[in-house]
């Protein structure tokens, strides 16, 4: 199976120039599945929580977006309870132009800044919208629980 | 994704993508796939464009190896496979496949692009509301993409990329603009279709001639099993045991090379002085030959030897095309001879017959009889013939062969000379002839022409008096008068043949006065006109 040029490439940069507090190693059988790791941002009910997700690059990926998910179980108004994000680069608004550095940037951030209107997960949006303290009271807890490393 | 929305493969993975994408889907978890299949129905996004308007790419990939049908045909290099010399400036990279731009375009944002990489990108985009790829400005269709800068392209063009082929040996590197004619042309290690007609696998350009390799042996170190073509590469580079000792100076060597090291270098193995072609006997470990080699004056010999034996061996050659180039000659000039006298065509002893040789002692005839008095040729001879003739009893005719040859060339070639000389005599005397009998004719006709002329003269003069009879016996006065002016002045004779043209072409002949063939080249236009 021969491996686009640009997986190599991103790759390469991946392990050459790591972004702090991300991680992703491909698996050695198969370089388009990585083992994903996202520090929890700073001054978030995630922080100190290391995440696990899997990310895959499709075939005809970078015309299309990679397929990323929680691994680790994460209580977040975006990201539903089995793991699957809600990332408008992830889904419409992916460019060719991005890479799975900038697409790990931008779940980070979105750790950092939850969006309850634009929800995945519709219980954890509304208790969020209803109850935001409780709500992330909640997410700190399954942080503690689940994302410790 | 489900695999019926993808009909024309990513732009970086067109050779394995079938595979991969069947692992990859069986690797992945399942309750991802389902959501993202939901999510692609969703948002509408179809890759690869419409079926009915294949993308460049499409056309592309149509030339891949797996559709090649035509025997030799090679491939255009993929520019986003290249393995370049040095890491590219990062300004020469484009952004979608992170490689050095292929054929390069520019949008009005000052985002620049492959035209495949943007192409693509743009196929899973709605018709009419496409995105720069990096910064989402939104692009008009009619304007761009727009041209590049050529420094760009210079600048692309001279980046040092490495062969596509070099993993299969081929050491090229050079400038980008120059790898498309080196893979569709030089390139060595291309791979080809095989030779063989029942074969279809591919093998290397270089190898193209040594036949179908595609057959099994075992390596005979370590009775591995493999292909005839891949043996070699196994012994130089895989093979456990490929290295063994040279068994004259134990040095460690590849297998493969072991007999060249003792034919031609290892100083331990015994070899001859190099003047053993003259008669030197001696024999010796190679670097005592070498020693050797200083005094023994054969050695010192050996290489002039070589020379004189080379330059014999050469003149041999060039020998025997001279034979056959003479045989032609000789029945080519038998051929002329017989054209020139048709008498001998039967005698075979001339004038063909080898004047060189001893054997025939006919092969000197007197001179011939002249078929004709008026050619008067001199007779086919042979000049350095009698020379030769006194020669051939008491010593061999000649040094060597081919100074046998070159004087049989030489008497040839006069005798060639004196058939062409004896040709242009017999040329101007010819045309002497005709041009003598040609003023003989002429003045005849002329003659002729004149006879001719004053019978055409007495003929009209008869034709118009008869004219003349008729119509004053027919009509009245007026009649009267024309015949009268007719018969006075040559006026009236061309008004009176005027008068009867439309009625036939009997009356042509009036014209006297007139050269012949323009009156009758007159006539032919009016009939046609009529
Ligand atoms: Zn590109
Ligand atoms: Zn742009
Ligand atoms: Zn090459
Ligand atoms: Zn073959
Ligand atoms: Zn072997
Ligand atoms: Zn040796
Ligand atoms: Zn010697």
């Amino acid at each position: 199976m021969a491996l686009p040029k640009r997986i190599i490439k991103e790759t390469e940069r991946l392990m050459a120039e790591p972004v702090k507090g991300i991680s992703a190693v491909p698996h050695e059988d198969n370089l388009r599945y990585f083992d994903v790791t996202i520090d929890g941002p700073g001054q978030s009910p995630y922080e100190g929580g290391v995440f696990k997700l899997e990310l895959f690059l499709p075939d005809d990926y970078p015309m299309t977006p990679p397929k990323i998910r929680f691994l680790t179980k994460i209580y977040h108004p975006n990201i539903d309870r089995l793991g699957r994000i809600c990332l408008d680069v992830l889904k419409s608004n992916w460019s060719p132009a991005l890479q799975i550095r900038t697409i790990l940037l931008s779940i980070q951030a979105l750790l950092g800044a939850p969006n309850p209107d634009d929800p995945l997960a519709n219980d954890v949006a509304q208790k969020w919208k209803e109850d935001e303290k409780g709500a992330i009271e909640t997410a700190r807890q399954w942080t503690e629980q689940y994302a410790k490393p | 994704m489900s695999s019926a929305s993808q009909p024309i493969p990513p732009p970086n993975d067109r050779r394995g993508s079938r595979s991969s994408r069947s692992s990859s889907n069986a690797g992945f978890p399942e309750p991802m796939n389902s959501s993202d299949i939901a999510a692609s129905e969703s948002s509408g996004f179809v890759v690869g464009g419409p079926p009915g308007s294949p993308s460049p790419l499409a056309l592309r990939a149509s030339t891949s190896p797996h559709r090649r049908k035509s025997r030799g045909a090679r491939i255009p290099p993929d520019f986003h496979l290249l393995d370049y010399v040095n890491t590219p400036d990062s300004n020469l990279i484009c952004l979608i496949c992170h490689c050095p731009f292929d054929r390069p375009v520019r949008l009005a944002c000052e985002h620049y692009f492959c035209r495949i990489c943007l192409d693509h990108a743009w196929d899973a985009q709605p018709e009419g509301c496409k995105t720069c790829p990096t910064c989402r400005h939104k692009v008009d269709a009619d304007e761009e993409p727009l041209p590049v800068p050529k420094i760009l392209e210079r600048m692309l063009d001279e980046l040092l990329v490495r062969c596509p082929n070099s993993k299969l040996g081929c050491p090229w590197v050079e400038q980008r603009s120059n790898l498309e004619n080196h893979v569709m042309l030089y390139c060595e290690y291309a791979l080809v279709e095989c030779p063989a007609s029942d074969c279809r696998l591919p093998v290397s350009q270089k190898d193209c001639h040594k036949g179908c390799l595609h057959y099994s042996v075992s390596c005979d170190n370590c009775h591995t099993s493999l292909l005839r073509k891949d043996l070699e590469d196994h012994q130089r580079a895989t093979c456990q045991f490929r290295f063994a000792p040279c068994p004259h100076c134990s040095a460690e060597l590849l297998r493969l090379d072991l007999n060249a090291h003792i034919n031609d270098v290892c100083p331990k193995a015994t070899v001859q002085c190099p003047g053993s072609i003259v008669g030197c006997k001696y024999s010796a470990e190679r670097e005592t030959v070498a020693e050797h080699e200083t005094a023994c004056p054969m050695a010192t010999m050996a290489p002039f030897f070589r020379d004189q034996q080379a330059r014999i061996e050469r003149n041999e050659a060039r020998f025997e095309p001279l034979v056959r180039k003479v045989g032609i000659l000789e029945d080519g000039l038998s051929n002329i001879t017989n054209m020139l006298y048709p008498a001998n065509a039967n005698d075979s002893s001339f004038p063909v017959t080898n004047p060189l040789d001893s054997n025939n002692p006919d092969a000197f005839p007197p001179a011939p009889l002249m078929p004709t008095p008026d050619f008067r040729l001199p007779p086919a001879s042979f000049p350095p013939a009698p020379h030769n003739n006194d020669q051939s009893h008491s010593q061999p005719p000649f040094d060597s062969q081919i100074h046998h040859l070159l004087t049989l060339h030489d008497s040839l070639r006069d005798e060639l000379s004196r058939v062409a000389s004896a040709l242009s005599e017999l040329e101007g005397r010819t045309s002497m002839m005709i041009m003598n009998e040609n003023q003989r004719v002429k003045e005849e006709m002329l003659h002729t022409n004149a006879a001719i002329n004053g019978m055409r003269v007495q003929l009209h003069w008869l034709m118009s008096a008869t004219l003349h009879q008729r119509t004053s016996a027919s009509a009245s006065s007026s009649a009267t008068r024309a015949g009268g002016s007719a018969s006075a002045s040559g006026s009236g004779r061309s008004s009176a043949s005027g008068t009867p043209t439309t009625g036939g072409a009997t009356m042509r002949g009036p014209a006297v006065g007139m050269p012949p063939l323009r009156r009758l080249s007159d006539s032919i236009r009016q009939d046609t006109k009529l």
